[in-house]
């Protein structure tokens, strides 16, 4: 059977996934870490697997004195096994509690890095690769290695530590009895093998598909409204149970490998547990083993069986965690842009000088724009989409360094200096206005850690903010975000406005920033936007033409040059396309 | 054996009287399935629990130095895992198919109802809980519903073992008869608090899950303005109430698993005490004392599906309730003939997509109709070009959705009058009509992920082409982003991927492309709510131009406050306080009409860059 066609791809993923050997080298690490948690796990484990072996042994010998029709006291036997299996379940108990709270030192060690890793990747990166791929990381990957982490590593752990003892014991008991046992061992290396090179990915392709008619379902639910405008109820259901249909295949297929493989297990088991018992059994009839190694060979041979099927069991649950842990560490291997200590900006004025950008080699998006903007000045970019503004906004805010040309603040480049220093001097605001989960308290002070509530206050006063602040259930201390008290956009806008009354650096990059809200709510917001503008320079990227006509300057972006500059007056009498646009909209 | 054909061509229609009526119809639907696995298992199961014979036949034949008995023994043993391998594969197959059947029959049904419902569904539920019902939850109805053959035959095969046991050995067959589920069920008290503790967990892990993805989602945030280590610090306390809460749970469930190890080997130990007993006495021969140990060994294991079951039933039963009221959900809708009732029926069809096939009130030739809403007094005429300018944009909103009639209403919400379509009140047309009639562009189209051609696959009259949507909408800057982001299309639009919601596209692009779909789909009435508000001025002034000129001699109406678009407008009405106060050509309003003077220049307030300065 063959695998069925791979459905098509997501979008490429523009952060790096970890190289084998940066997955080992942090492996290694984290072994290292938690050297003593692993080795209490073994060690008790081990206590608990030989005592497990104590009650075959007395099988065995009990099974050679009565088939030997001598006097047999049950009693002590008893005892013996009683007290080797208190030994060995509370032991196990042990072994397992303490490998849980090894995971689970692991997995907190995990997550943490993982985040310490996220907070430190240049705001470069992040603008063009998006967060979406790193929630995923964040969320699903984390998940996956959680079970890896929780119960593959202990589970793999334990069954090599038993398969090794209950082969000494093979050994002890009879060195021949321990060959018959591992004679399907050939067998089950082939298989395994066969099996292990399509699993994994299949496994994926199949966890894919089960996803992806969610992704289907939830989008039918979210678009309801559109879906039900365009008459597109009959085609959802076509697609989702084409999407199913894709699972069921993926389904189908690795089930048809466990046909394959599962039986080839069990025949592994079969091989050990008859060759152990004919061997033996002929090797006893001819006096060579006696009833008790016979007896407890066998019994051996069949404790085999478990601790393999756990070995069997979580190896390609490993493999998933490692894919995923590839995943985690990948983050790691974002190489920030070279920075220098010692940029640091004298005076306030930004300007731009011949640059040049592209996201892509070969493409630019600007050409050799020239800009200067002076301390505590208005710059309005307009002009039509995909002409360049947001992009020449970002070059201005210092998060993307220019390919040609400089941009520079009070004459040291931006893009050279650490992100914590261009934040201090300049910020974007752009749609995205994100309410962390947390207290409002929290959402404020991280612009300013040390602020205290008159500060933060202040900074809301300043937004006009102030009266539904108040009419919170807890003030400050309302729990907002996803999950608590649903902020309105136009009252998250506020916020993040907020936000930079406390960071308060004096220049600005506007980018569009009330365009997605509705009118009303836009005309207050841009009252409390006024207010913090005050005092600061300010670039701001216009949709409406009243926000350019209030501007000391405008510059008309077309396909990345700057197509006209002046004040609104200039541009009015010089009868340019911006006047046109201008006359159409005042109608005058 | 040959596996069911997946997806059913149609799920059936479900039984929705309550979480056991619809597993016991979900198991109902695949009783060959489950036939099947009960047999496998009980195969499966059996020889395994006769294995232990073989071996003790084995052993006996080597104590009485029998070399053919050993033989004899080994065939034996040979035969019965041979069994039990052809039975465990086919068992598991066939309960994984069940598993899956019940699945994707769930699935099915809910997809059906979501298109069913459409619009109404927000409004009726959170849009998480049936997402939730896909996801989740028909993991959960699936392995109760597969768990139900395992059950069966576990307990045949204990009933069978104790059968054999009892006829030879009346006080051993006793033992193993009431022994093994009170073994099965020893666990049991340990699972409540197990859970509860597990719960806790999951409730804590969720939560500090929740933190990491909000902290990364707002990184950009964090990165431009500050906050880092505040908000490490944060997640740094919740992973580490996480690791507390698993470990507290792990400490149960270490001692279940001593638990598991001790009671089972107690069990052993008395069991094959008494065997040894009835051996040295010689009642029993040592083979049949090994096969004793072995099979008491064995046995406590099948029965633990016991457990397994009570634990399945306890979640499944919630999971089949949320299922069971997703699919029970109607449209919510003032009846108006025979067409109200058409969503009411669970399981119901997928809508139609083409002519109305139910019964309802004929509309009229819907290009040659005027459209008027009673309760603005709003009349659109056939064939023009028609603004609505409100100052109020929830007002739009409700203005935009009842010109396309079927409003769906939140429970305990009062129907509106509906607009009529030349005279006709769109309501009492049948749904499917309706909406072939009136398409309402509402303000935030969702864009479907797919690929752009999958976008643009939507019931269209074919009189305008996919170049002249996109051109009429500016919307050719988004065809470049799409082929730049999705390398796999080689270079063909067509085939560039639209992400979820368009994600990968700006606010303006999305609105623009939503747009083209729209003008392509071309409909008879087009109703398009602020279709540009995130658009650039140069760029809006363009799309108002193309608008006009693709949809010319189609009846059109364009709720917005922008000059730009109201300027192309073949009439312009203003609704004020819920009522149009006024009509005439934007000119006219502009210079007669203070208050509309007002509304679309800004003029009144414009706080803008100036009054800070």
């Amino acid at each position: 059977m063959k695998p069925p066609a791979q459905q098509e791809r997501g979008p490429a993923t523009m952060l790096p996934v970890g190289s084998p050997a940066a997955v080992r080298r942090y492996v290694r690490l984290l072994a290292r870490r938690h050297r003593r948690g692993f080795g209490a796990v073994v060690v008790l484990h081990s206590v608990s697997t030989l005592a497990g072996l104590v009650g075959p042994w007395l099988l065995g010998g009990l099974v050679e004195r009565i088939g030997a029709g001598g006097p047999v006291r049950l009693l002590p036997a008893v005892g013996w096994y009683a007290a080797a299996l208190a030994v060995q379940s509370a032991f196990m108990g042990w072994s397992r509690l303490r490998g849980s709270i090894l995971g689970e030192e692991v997995l907190a060690d995990l997550r943490e890095d993982f985040l310490v890793r996220s907070v430190a990747l240049p705001p470069g990166v992040l603008e063009r690769a998006g967060t979406g791929d790193l929630v995923s990381r964040g969320t699903t990957d984390i998940d996956r290695l959680a079970k890896s982490v929780r119960e593959a590593v202990p589970e793999l752990a334990v069954a090599l530590v038993s398969v090794v003892l209950v082969l000494g014991a093979l050994l002890v008991t009879s060195p021949l009895l321990a060959l018959t046992s591992v004679l399907g061992v050939p067998l089950l290396l082939v298989t395994s093998r066969w099996y292990f090179r399509r699993a994994p990915q299949s496994y994926r392709a199949e966890g894919a598909g089960y996803a992806a008619v969610n992704t289907v379902l939830a989008e039918t639910v979210d678009a309801g409204r559109t879906v039900e405008a365009l008459r597109l109820g009959g085609q959802r259901v076509r697609l989702t149970d084409r999407k199913i249909a894709e699972w069921v295949a993926w389904e189908r297929y690795t089930m048809w490998l466990r046909t394959v493989w599962f039986p080839s297990v069990d025949a592994t088991y079969a091989i050990a547990v008859l060759a152990t018992l004919t061997v033996g059994g002929l090797a006893a009839v001819h006096g060579r083993l006696s009833i008790g190694q016979l007896t407890a060979g066998v019994l051996y041979a069949q404790a085999l069986v478990h601790p393999v099927d756990l070995i069997l069991r979580w190896y390609d649950e490993l493999q998933i965690g490692q894919a995923s842990l590839a995943r985690l560490v990948g983050v790691q291997e974002v190489t920030a842009p070279e920075t220098d200590e010692r940029a640091r900006p004298q005076g306030r004025e930004v300007t731009a000088e011949e640059v040049s950008f592209g996201y892509r080699e070969g493409a630019d998006v600007l050409h050799a724009i020239s800009l200067a903007v002076a301390p505590g000045s208005r710059v309005a970019l307009v002009g039509p989409s995909g002409a360049g503004k947001s992009t020449l906004g970002r070059l201005l805010a210092g998060i993307y360094a220019p390919r040609k040309g400089s941009v520079t603040l009070g004459g040291a480049a931006l893009s050279r200096m650490p992100a914590e220093r261009v934040r201090a001097e300049v910020a974007l605001v752009n749609q995205e206005h994100h309410v962390f989960v947390g207290t409002l308290r929290d959402n404020l002070r991280l612009a300013r850690a040390t602020a205290g509530d008159t500060e933060l206050h202040d900074a809301l006063a300043a937004v006009d903010a102030t009266a539904w602040v108040a009419a919170l259930p807890a003030g400050l201390d309302t729990e907002v975000g996803s999950g608590g008290t649903a902020l309105t956009p136009p009252q998250a806008q506020q916020l993040a406005l907020a936000r930079l009354v406390l960071a308060d650096p004096h220049t600005l990059v506007l980018d569009e920033a009330t365009s997605l809200l509705d009118p009303r709510a836009a005309r207050q917001l841009e009252r409390s936007l006024a207010r913090v503008l005050a005092g600061r320079t300010v670039i701001a990227i216009a949709h409406r033409l009243h926000t350019a006509h209030d501007a000391d300057v405008i510059a008309v972006v077309e396909r990345g040059r700057i197509s006209e500059y002046g004040s609104h007056p200039e541009l009015v009498a010089a009868a340019g396309p911006y006047a046109a646009l201008w006359r159409s909209w005042r109608d005058e | 054996m040959p596996l069911v054909d997946l997806p059913m061509p149609d799920p059936g229609r479900p039984d929705l009287r309550g979480p056991l009526p619809f597993l016991r119809w979900l198991g109902r639907s695949q009783r060959r399935g489950q036939l099947l696995a009960t047999l496998w298992a009980v195969l499966e199961t059996g020889c395994q629990a006769a294995l232990p014979a073989a071996l003790g036949l084995g052993i006996q034949s080597a104590v009485d130095h029998w070399a053919a008995g050993v033989w004899r023994a080994a065939a034996l043993a040979l035969g019965l895992a041979v069994l039990q391998s052809v039975g465990g594969v086919n068992c598991h197959r066939q309960a994984v198919w069940n598993w899956i059947t019940a699945a994707a029959q769930t699935r099915q049904l809910v997809a059906r109802q979501a298109s069913r419902l459409g619009a109404g569904l927000s409004r009726r539920i959170a849009t998480g809980e049936l997402v939730a019902v896909s996801s989740g939850d028909v993991e959960k109805i699936g392995w109760y519903v597969e768990l139900m053959a395992r059950v069966r035959a576990a307990v045949l095969v204990w009933l069978g073992v104790s059968v054999v046991v009892l006829v030879r050995q009346p006080l051993l067959g006793l033992v193993v008869l009431l022994g093994v589920p009170v073994l099965a069920v020893s666990v049991w008290p340990l699972l409540g608090p197990f859970e509860r503790r597990y719960d806790e967990q999951r409730a804590l892990g969720g939560k500090a899950g929740e933190l990491a993805a909000d902290t990364v989602a707002g990184l950009r945030v964090l990165r431009g303005i500050g906050g880092e280590e505040l908000f490490l610090a944060r997640y740094r306390e919740a992973s580490q109430q996480v690791r507390g809460a698993a470990v507290r749970s792990a400490r149960i469930w270490s001692l279940m698993q001593a638990q598991q190890v001790l009671l089972p080997g107690l069990f052993v130990i008395g069991v094959t005490w008494y065997g040894a007993e009835l051996a040295l006495s010689g009642r029993i021969g040592v083979g049949e004392l090994v096969a004793v140990y072995g099979a008491t060994a064995f046995l406590a294991a099948p029965l633990r599906v016991l457990g397994e079951a009570a634990h399945a039933w306890s979640v499944a039963r919630v999971s089949a309730g949320r299922a069971v009221r997703v699919l029970a959900l109607s449209r919510l809708e003032e009846p108006a003939g025979p067409a109200g009732d058409q969503g009411r029926l669970p399981g119901a069809g997928v809508p139609e997509t083409g002519p109305a096939a139910a019964d309802g009130a004929e509309l009229p030739e819907a290009d040659s109709a005027d459209l008027y809403d009673p309760v603005t007094g709003l009349t659109v005429r056939a064939g023009r070009l028609t603004a609505v300018v409100c100052g109020d944009p929830d007002v739009a909103g409700a203005l935009a959705a009842r010109l396309g009639g079927h409003v769906p209403l939140a429970e305990g919400e009062q129907p509106e009058p509906a607009a009529r379509l030349g005279g006709v009140p769109l309501d009492t047309a049948p749904l499917a009509a309706a909406r072939a009639a009136v398409l309402v562009h509402d303000k935030e189209p969702a864009l479907l992920s797919g690929t752009l051609a999958a976008l643009l696959d939507v019931p269209a009259s074919g009189r305008v082409a996919v170049p002249e949507a996109m051109a009429a909408a500016q919307a050719e800057d988004v065809l470049e982003a799409l082929v730049e982001g999705s390398p796999e299309c080689g270079g063909d639009a067509l085939l560039a991927t639209v992400t979820e919601r368009g994600r990968s596209l700006s606010g303006g692009q999305r609105q623009r492309l939503a747009l083209a779909r729209s003008l392509f789909a071309d409909p008879p009435v087009l109703v398009l709510d602020e279709p540009t508000s995130a658009v650039d001025a140069h760029t809006e002034a363009r799309v108002a131009a193309g608008l006009r000129g693709l949809r010319a001699g189609r009846t059109t109406v364009v709720l917005a406050t922008s000059p730009l678009l109201l300027d192309q407008a073949d009439v312009v009405a203003l609704v004020q306080e819920g009522r149009v106060a006024a009509t005439g050509t934007h000119c006219e309003l502009l210079h007669t009409h203070p208050h509309y003077r007002a509304v679309v220049t800004r003029e009144d307030d414009h706080p803008s860059l100036q009054e800070a300065s």
